[in-house]
């Protein structure tokens, strides 16, 4: 018995109404079960009008690359070389992979890819893991990394986020250079790079004006290195003795994907140190 | 500042099984700027969620928030944080003039993956008052605390940067725009007011620590953004003026106690739910409850206080309900009925005599011009 | 207070009552009426507008992916195909046929168009909506990496203008219905639910057997009322507007064209249901307005408007910048100081104009209003050189009369005469009696002519209140701004960087 499709729109609005009128108030059980109904008459309309339209032959979206999505995460984190954020991820995948994907799905991968080592730990050559903060050793809040890479840099101390972005910009100011027509999604990854770093912009105070063709690699490499000179040697220090703490202190599921019930704080004294 | 624990004890009668809701640092600027009204007063030191006993008596009001907002918000906010806050170190090198060394970045979202209100508010302690040394600068949604009417209200700035001399910045990203440099006034003064709320948590945190809370700036940093796109700009805000009014405000309102003793103690505001969450509660005895405390309803509650529909029904007949300046062009007379009845040539008591008579006047010319009589 | 005592009326009786015995604003035979939604969260991101001069045939633009910012330009120049014609149909020269006489195309225009457009928003946000919409569009360029369809910065220009004259007082060519209502009704509300245009008409013309108060009650439902706009309710923005932009760009991404069309209608329908009703009340609105008769000076007020559109239309033509982002100091000072002489002048005409509006000056002691008791029409002063005209006459008021002999006051109904106050005398009744000197508006001659003098049984108004007409205040050349004030502005001239303004 299918209804018009008029009838059914009717209904729609009918529900629509229903459930805000449920949420106004705040009544999430009735606002739930009225969203379902809701679905319900949607679904309903939408068959109804597929029924009337001729066939449509799906255009095939190309989806881009056709590696799995580790795959592509591990290249992008490989190219970059520092632990980094789904965001970031996806753009240096468009930008030097040719293709990017959702960052939901990327979040998703950690979960996955944490249960895939659990079941079977060291199974595959690598995997998509955490990055660690140095005080607790707990997963850093959206942050991925490559479990191949030493522990030193799989370790967030404070100065670290700073120093990683850095030297992301380095990388990809290098991966730049290696092409002869780097792509527009490419450029304007370096240039958003570059109007973070001091030094990095053609002309200093101009990036605005500046199209992402001004910005020049060597010169965004030149002022991240000056700017990273400043930060390494206590950063490495951190990260050394955080290292050094994850190993001793965790197992091989934590050292990959974080401490996860309870935290011994680190106490650091006046030089930094971290009293052990 | 400390409550007595027969004060708590009666504050969580009157809210009854439910958690107490957190007060952020709007819901304080708010509460702060109008003191005057008893039942707001009370219902927020204790706790109460307005919303649901307001919809439970028969009159939800529409304080919702769009979702496209806040994804908005959300990422305008995360496009500043990301990456080291490499968009924000930019922003904050200029404006704060940070030194090249001053880039360190803690996240204070949650503490070894525990978002517990308690353990952030520790972590961050400990951060800020320099029981935990490392190289810091940025702390991202550390969280402050403050004693606002005998309880604890956990306090969220979306950052804190702590300059190498030892000075505070909070910091505050909003994504409402800045177009032409000018931004909506109202939005910058509600800015201004919840980063003073910041500022006083803050000082608070390091006074009690032992340190000097005038280490924590009185100048704020806004970020917005810019124009019709997403590229952030900052500005300073000096809350020195809001930091006294919030001052004065919080003082009046630590005697509860005094609220609290003009009302029966078996004063309750409980909704009783179910093994669902249904209030069982009787709405008409809620609302009677309710009504024992006195409101003070203005027009202006309909933008922040969430009992304000059933508050404007019960202030139905009161000239105040009209607006305060209705009320002053009446004289000051409180009810519409009066002042029609002087209106119409009723005797007056004797200290409205002169308003009578201009009441009667405006009468007679309404009646003149329009042949209508009040 | 008469104000306040209509509310207090109002809320007692269930109905709002007039506090304008007149139309104080002009309202166009064929208005251009717009009602718009906005995307929440955005500067400027529209949603969908509801526009047209004909109240049976709104035009409904739906923006269908409202975060993309290439399908925001494309609706501006899809708003720019209705709005500029409506617009242009005002600058009859421009449309070839037939140039009448001198209504020359490029030829200076000394005479005002005959008439000119004007906009009816819902409120004032919506009025705010516009001037942002302007703002984002006026710089585009329309060539290069960003370009936009030519119209699209005309129409920029365009509702920049109609909100600047939003902001002059006096101006009628961009009108939030909610200001204009409450103006003309008291409400038994505050001020502040009278910005909902809803509840403000279910005061003044509530359904039959609902009181005012019922009416707006019902009205404040956002879901069976939709707000006026721009902004949505959260309630339509979460359960309705996110599901179907999703699903939109589900099929989008999928492929799925037939799906992809099903989401925009249902998107277009969801749209149009949250516009119309407003739509209607906009109707309505006009339709009550237009049962007042309008005010003796809105036409020369006016005039003023036809004489700016005017002008801007020159400027255009003539191919000139479009308005600054900022005012510079000196612009600043002389716009500030012109506002305030021309809400000055506004006031004093509106009083002159609406003896409601006259009613509050008298209750302050600024008028009185009486009949005239005695007259002396042809009563001469021969104490000076040449004996002059100045006839006498007595009025007979109830109102309290503050003016002391010396004062020189005007009545309204002979604006080109001077009264001054000879004497006033409490008489025992209550009443007080104020004798009166009258001077100029009746000629050379010494016979006054007929009507130029009030007669016994005339009912009549004096007041202090007088439009001064003085002229304005000197402001410095804009070049020569001093240095206080941040010296002479760079020119605001639009360049590259604005037509690439940052799109991430």
């Amino acid at each position: 018995m299918a209804q018009t499709i008029e009838a059914l729109e009717r209904r729609i609005d009918e529900l629509r109404v229903a459930v805000r009128e449920a949420v106004l108030p705040g009544d999430k059980a009735l606002a739930s079960a009225r969203r379902a109904e809701l679905k319900r008459a949607e679904q309903a309309w939408e068959d109804a009008l597929a029924a009337t339209a001729p066939r449509q032959v799906l255009a095939q979206q190309a989806q881009g690359s056709l590696l799995p999505l580790r795959e592509q995460v591990y290249e992008a984190l490989s190219l970059l070389q520092v632990p980094a954020a789904p965001k970031l991820i996806a753009t240096v995948h468009e930008a030097f992979f040719g293709s990017t994907f959702p960052t939901t799905r990327v979040t998703s991968l950690k979960r996955d890819e944490e249960r895939s080592f659990r079941s079977a730990p060291f199974a595959r050559p690598y995997y998509i893991c955490a990055a660690l903060s140095a005080d607790y050793l707990s997963p850093s809040r959206g942050l991925l990394a490559v479990s191949t890479w030493p522990m030193e840099k799989r370790v967030i101390g404070s100065l670290s986020p700073r120093v990683d972005f850095l030297t992301a910009a380095i990388r990809v100011a290098d991966a730049i250079e290696r092409i002869p027509t780097p792509p527009a999604t490419a450029r304007q990854l370096l240039q958003r790079f570059a109007g973070n770093i001091p030094g990095a912009a053609p002309v200093p105070g101009m990036l605005a004006s500046a199209g992402p063709d001004q910005v020049r690699p060597d010169v965004v490499r030149q002022a991240a290195q000056a700017e990273l000179a400043v930060h390494s040697d206590a950063d490495t220090r951190l990260r050394k003795e955080a290292a050094a703490r994850a190993r001793k202190q965790l197992g091989d599921a934590e050292q990959f994907f974080g401490a996860k019930d309870g935290f011994q704080p680190v106490k650091y004294d006046e030089t930094g140190s971290a009293a052990s | 500042m400390n409550q007595p624990p027969e004060t708590t004890a009666r504050l969580d009668r009157l809210r009854g099984r439910a958690m107490p809701v957190n007060h952020n640092a709007r819901t304080i600027s708010a509460l702060a700027a109008n003191p005057g009204c008893p039942r707001r007063a009370l219902l927020d030191a204790a706790g109460v969620n307005k919303q649901r006993i307001a919809a439970h008596i028969g009159y939800p009001a529409p304080f919702g928030q769009s979702r496209f907002a806040i994804t908005r918000g959300n990422a305008f906010e995360a496009r500043l944080t990301d990456n080291g806050a490499a968009e924000l170190l930019t922003l904050l090198r200029d404006i704060l003039e940070l030194d090249m060394t001053e880039v360190g970045y803690t996240d204070f979202h949650a503490v070894a993956g525990n978002t517990s209100r308690e353990l952030r508010h520790a972590a961050t302690r400990n951060a800020l008052t320099g029981q935990d040394y490392g190289p810091r600068t940025l702390f991202d949604h550390p969280m402050l605390r403050l004693r606002v009417g005998g309880r604890h209200a956990y306090l969220e700035p979306d950052l804190i940067a702590l300059r190498l001399d030892g000075s505070f910045h909070v910091i505050e990203i909003k994504s409402f725009p800045v177009i032409d440099g000018q931004a909506d006034p109202a939005k910058v003064a509600a800015a201004a007011i919840q980063s003073a709320v910041y500022v006083h948590a803050l000082r608070d945190l390091i006074a009690e620590a032992g340190g000097d809370p005038s280490q924590v700036s009185h100048e704020t940093i806004l970020i917005a953004p810019k124009d019709f796109a997403s590229h952030p700009v900052a500005a300073s805000l000096d809350v020195r003026k809001q930091l006294g009014v919030l001052n004065r405000q919080l003082t009046r309102m630590t005697r509860i106690d005094d609220l609290l003793a003009q009302y029966p103690e078996s004063l309750t505001f409980d909704l009783d739910p179910d093994a669902d969450g249904t209030p069982r509660r009787d709405p008409g005895d809620l609302a009677q409850a309710i009504a024992l405390v006195t409101a003070n309803y203005s027009p202006e509650c309909l933008a922040t206080c969430e009992l304000c529909f059933a508050c404007r029904d019960e202030a139905h007949g009161s000239t105040g309900a009209l607006g305060k300046s209705v009320r002053e062009d009446l004289g000051g007379i409180e009810y519409t009925a009066q002042a029609l009845s002087l209106a119409r040539g009723q005797l007056p008591p004797a200290d409205r005599a002169e308003i009578a008579v201009q009441l009667l006047r405006a009468a007679q010319i309404r009646e003149q011009l329009l042949g209508e009589v009040s | 207070m008469l104000t306040a005592l209509a509310r207090a009326a109002a809320a007692t009786g269930g109905r709002a009552l007039p506090i304008k015995t007149v139309r104080h604003v002009h309202l166009a035979a064929r208005p251009l009426v717009l009602v718009a939604a906005q995307l929440a969260g955005e500067a400027c991101a529209p949603l969908a507008v509801l526009v047209g001069e004909d109240r049976d045939k709104p035009r409904l633009l739906v923006v269908h992916e409202p975060r993309d910012r290439t399908q925001r330009f494309e609706f501006a120049a899809d708003l720019a195909a209705i709005v500029l014609p409506a617009i242009e149909r005002y600058c009859g020269d421009d449309h070839g046929g037939d140039d009448v006489g001198d209504v020359g195309g490029s030829a200076d225009r000394s005479q005002p168009y005959p008439d000119a457009p004007q906009l009816l928003v819902p409120n004032q946000p919506t009025a705010s909506f516009l001037r942002l919409l302007g703002r984002s569009t006026r710089f585009r360029g329309t060539e290069g990496e960003h370009a936009v369809h030519p119209s699209v910065p005309l129409l920029g220009r365009w509702l920049t203008y109609f909100s600047e004259r939003g902001e002059v007082s006096p101006s009628s060519q961009l009108l939030p219905m909610t200001s204009v209502l409450a103006d003309h009704w008291a409400t038994g509300q505050s001020a502040t639910e009278d910005a909902n245009l809803s509840t403000l008409l279910a005061w003044i013309s509530p359904p039959d057997g609902m009181t005012g108060r019922d009416a707006a009650r019902a009205a404040e439902d956002p879901v069976r009322c939709p707000p006026a706009g721009p902004v949505t309710d959260p309630t339509f923005d979460n359960e309705v507007l996110e599901p179907i932009l999703r699903a939109a760009h589900e099929a989008a991404l999928t492929g799925d064209t037939a799906r992809r069309r099903r989401a925009l209608a249902d998107l277009e329908r969801a749209l149009r249901g949250q516009l119309e009703p407003t739509w209607a009340l906009m109707w309505q609105a006009v339709d009550l307005l237009n049962g007042l008769s309008p005010a003796a000076h809105v036409e020369q007020r006016w005039l003023s408007d036809r004489r700016s559109f005017t002008n801007q239309a020159a400027w255009i033509r003539d191919g000139g910048a479009p308005q600054a982002r900022r005012d510079s100091a000196v612009a600043a000072a002389r716009r500030l100081a012109r506002l305030e002489r021309e809400q000055q002048r506004l006031a004093v005409e509106r009083a002159y104009d609406d003896p409601l509006v006259m009613a509050e000056y008298r209750m302050t002691g600024e008028a009185f209003a009486g009949d005239v008791v005695e007259s002396d029409p042809a009563r001469v002063d021969t104490t000076g050189k040449r004996p002059v005209l100045r006839p006498q006459i007595t009025v007979a008021t109830t109102d309290e009369v503050l003016f002391e002999p010396g004062a020189v006051l005007k009545s309204p109904l002979r604006p080109a005469q001077q009264a001054t106050v000879k004497d006033v005398v409490l008489t025992g009744r209550g009443t007080t009696q104020v004798v009166l000197e009258l001077k100029g508006g009746m000629g050379r001659s010494l016979t006054p002519p007929p009507g130029s003098v009030p007669a016994v049984g005339d009912n009549v108004t004096y007041t202090s209140l007088k439009d001064d007409y003085q002229p304005a205040p000197k402001f410095p050349e804009i070049q020569d701004t001093p240095w206080t004030h941040g010296g002479p502005p760079p020119q605001d001239v639009p360049t590259d960087e604005d037509a690439r303004e940052d799109w991430s």
